[in-house]
């Protein structure tokens, strides 16, 4: 223990990248690191690669044998802002960190709607925001999706009237389509037609996975519009998601009410780790490459078994299997695959199957095939 | 790759930016990030940081091996890392010796006394905190419209458990920081013990919140911890932090003590994933390692009383601190002391009204922290005094 320890002083004060590879060998090496076996987790959404080698190296160099660790994390914050605020051609004033985007969400929620100030949102989307809405006595304007599974831009924009906020997130959580920018564009300026004080918040946390050319991100209009406002995470394409970054865009005015309850929860590993993933943007793309064969592969075999999917722009397919999510999904982490829970009112027909590696779905496929007893047919 | 590592390297000591120094220089770093803005001044990379009560070796070597091999599940929220935030709970309650249901989890207890406040006050049901005492959760009052009541400590920097008694009547909920911040005082167990039954007496609907943030440092054998009342009780909840004897203020986990129907209302409020998949294993490692906690114990208090022995041969009172901070009668105003060790390279607590006129809150660092900082104090304090006696003697000299 105590050797690795001094290993490891040692490479983090050399600090060389070849000295950092002999490292991690090192730990992997460690008897007791062998993972234990676990099913394949298919059910949150995760990137199964996680952070990059550059961004644990990173990581493990600035913590070094941990004084780092013990400090509160006063000048990290500010230096990511800058980081992202680089990336994106804003100021650091146009940039709200946040302990994952759950903390941005919330924190819009709370400073943007009221028991009197609705919040306007999808009936099937992501529930961060109508789940602490309701929490703290906001009411919630639910808007169902199209027959198409489409957010209904239409009926959410005839809502704004009188609403603190509407919500939308561009793709959409659990359903995995994404609106065109033109559609969004319009949307928008709908929205801020309607309520001279209703702010628009756009979830972008599966951007880097979005591949239709249709798809833009609303981040040069947030930092312009103080009623818009982007969000979006590192838990997703990054690989963070066990290190609880995310982030807001928005003018700066609208940035500083969003900071409501400040960044005490950020954690010092995270920090470091995202300053460091958010510069590295050929990792995303590399990322999404990865992700888009695995998806296609997904995608591919549901059709083959017989099974529709929505036209998937993230790092998951919403697949109709024509039974109850429940059975299917009980019957998958038998065989050690674990997808999504379910997702009223489409819990009767639909599933949530995130995409892993493509090697991981391959066996996954398996026992999808088992399950749903096609296999003979798709084979 | 090693571009992007330089570049990332080469960010980590920015260009101090511009509204921050004013506002840091009178309050503190650990007041400007509580308070939402994320630009205060880095210190200079050598100095000496006694401002925040962090302690100063971090997380002990058992929790660094498991967070660095922690790593590579990164990716995997803290539901799904191999070591799970359930699993933290039942470390947590194998350590505190109470059930898994009586344990909610934070981002640090900050998350804990916010989500305290707003469970149990209202615009109608105030909140009573000492004065001074740690701000959060009158800040978290502040935000929601709740009132509060500051009820002063007694000259020795104690609680004034009697007059906070009295206040509790009508109100929500009561902070009883045990130790104190920044003051450094404990009560006794049986105190606490009073105190709980007689609010639960007077007001029984009054919630009482113990903030055992400190609870490791403590070295008066009169003390022990208010979890047993935790569990009597469902409006009566102990928070604890990793921030402090445990290391791990960067790493942000916090816990509440209570029963299991309050621990639900905790839960429900808590930030989804409030504590990072790390964090999550490294706590684990450190809690199952109570010598590391003994050893860290020891090593602060001998930090803790040379400490105070330097004051006290500067001829300042010092509070009897049962922390890892000092709260000293310096003479001096607050904001004058720290803008004077701060140029020394030593950096100290910001003010704390109503006691920002002559006192100042030191950390206690290592013990070679400590020697080096003493040799600053004895410089600020001589100048102060010198400086005054020079002022009276001219303002003497005037008619």
């Amino acid at each position: 223990m105590s050797y690795t320890r001094r290993a490891f002083v040692k490479a983090a004060g050399l600090g060389g990248a070849g000295v950092l590879a002999a490292r991690r060998q090192a730990w992997a090496a460690l008897p007791g690191t062998v993972p234990p076996p676990r099913p394949l987790l298919l059910h949150n959404n995760e990137n199964p690669l996680g952070p990059g080698p550059a961004v644990l190296d990173a990581v493990r160099t600035a913590l070094g044998t941990g004084g780092r660790a013990g400090r509160y994390c006063f000048d990290e914050v500010a230096v990511l802002q800058r980081a992202i605020a680089e990336r994106f051609a804003v100021t650091p004033e146009n940039v709200v960190i946040g302990c994952g985007s759950t903390q941005i969400l919330r924190n819009a929620v709370q400073v943007f709607t009221s028991p009197a100030r609705p919040l306007v949102a999808g009936q099937m989307t992501y529930e961060e925001c109508p789940s602490y809405a309701e929490m703290i006595g906001t009411p919630v304007r639910g808007i169902p999706l199209t027959p198409t599974l489409q957010l209904d831009l239409e009926a959410t924009a005839a809502s704004a009237k009188g609403a603190g906020m509407v919500f939308l997130n561009n793709p959409n959580n659990p359903t995995a389509t994404i609106l065109s920018g033109n559609a969004v564009d319009g949307f928008i300026e709908r929205v801020l037609a309607a309520d001279r004080e209703c702010v628009v918040l756009i979830d972008e946390a599966y951007h880097d996975y979005v591949t239709d050319p249709s798809h833009r991100s609303q981040a040069a209009r947030a930092v312009k519009d103080p009623r818009v406002i982007v969000a979006r995470t590192f838990s997703k394409a990054h690989g963070m998601a066990g290190m609880r970054v995310g982030y807001g865009l928005a003018h700066p005015d609208t940035a500083k009410r969003l900071a409501w309850e400040g960044s005490m929860p950020l954690n010092i590993a995270g920090l470091l780790a995202a300053t460091a993933s958010i510069q590295d943007q050929a990792r995303i793309d590399r990322e999404q490459a990865r992700n888009t064969e695995a998806r296609r592969f997904t995608i591919d075999w549901f059709a083959r078994a017989g099974f529709r999917s929505t036209d998937s722009q993230a790092n998951f397919v919403f697949v109709d299997i024509g039974r109850p999510a429940k059975a299917f999904r009980e019957a998958c982490k038998e065989q050690g695959v674990l997808v999504a829970r379910d997702f009223p009112p489409l819990e009767a027909s639909h599933v949530r199957v995130s995409v892993g590696t493509l090697a991981e779905m391959k066996s996954a496929v398996e026992v999808f095939g088992k399950v749903l007893g096609v296999r003979a047919k798709v084979a | 790759m090693p571009v992007s590592r330089r570049s990332f390297l080469g960010a980590l000591r920015p260009a101090a930016p511009a509204l921050a120094p004013a506002f840091v220089a009178a309050r503190g770093r650990e007041a400007l990030i509580a308070m939402g803005h994320a630009n205060p001044e880095p210190p200079a990379p050598s100095a000496i940081l006694l401002d925040s009560n962090e302690n100063p070796l971090g997380p002990g070597p058992v929790a660094m091996e498991v967070l660095s091999r922690t790593l590579t599940d990164a990716g995997r929220y803290p539901t799904n890392s191999r070591t799970t935030a359930a699993d933290l709970r039942g470390a947590i309650a194998r350590r505190v010796s109470v059930a898994p249901g009586n344990v909610a989890l934070g981002a640090g207890s900050w998350e804990i006394l916010r989500t305290a406040v707003r469970l149990y006050t209202s615009s109608a049901r105030h909140l009573v905190t000492a004065a001074p005492s740690y701000e959060g959760p009158e800040r978290m009052a502040a935000q929601l419209g709740v009132g509060v009541q500051r009820v002063p400590v007694d000259r020795d920097g104690r609680l004034d458990l009697a007059r906070m008694a009295e206040a509790a009547r009508w109100a929500g909920l009561v902070f009883v920081c045990n130790p104190n911040n920044p003051t450094g005082t404990v009560h006794s167990a049986a105190a606490i013990a009073e105190f709980v039954a007689r609010v639960a007496r007077e007001s029984p609907d009054t919630a009482v919140l113990i903030d055992e943030a400190y609870h490791d440092y403590v070295t008066d054998p009169g003390y022990a911890t208010a979890v047993p009342l935790a569990l009597l009780r469902p409006n009566v909840i102990v928070s604890r932090t990793l921030s402090k004897a445990y290391g791990m203020a960067g790493m942000r986990v916090g816990y509440a003590i209570a029963q299991p129907r309050t621990i639900e209302s905790f839960n429900r409020w808590a930030m989804k994933y409030n504590t990072n998949t790390l964090a999550v294993a490294a706590a684990i490692a450190s809690l199952d390692d109570a010598a590391h906690i003994e050893a860290e114990r020891a090593r602060n208090a001998h930090a803790r009383a040379f400490t105070s022995g330097v004051f006290g041969r500067l001829g300042c009172r010092v509070m009897d601190s049962q922390t890892n901070f000092v709260f000293v009668e310096t003479g001096c105003p607050a904001a004058e002391f720290k803008e004077a060790c701060a140029k020394r390279g030593v950096l100290v607590g910001r003010e704390f009204p109503p006691l920002e006129k002559a006192h100042a809150r030191v950390s206690v660092g290592t013990i070679e922290e400590m020697q080096q900082a003493s040799l600053v104090f004895g410089e600020v304090i001589g100048a102060h005094r010198s400086g005054a006696a020079e002022a009276s003697r001219v303002s003497g000299g005037q008619p």
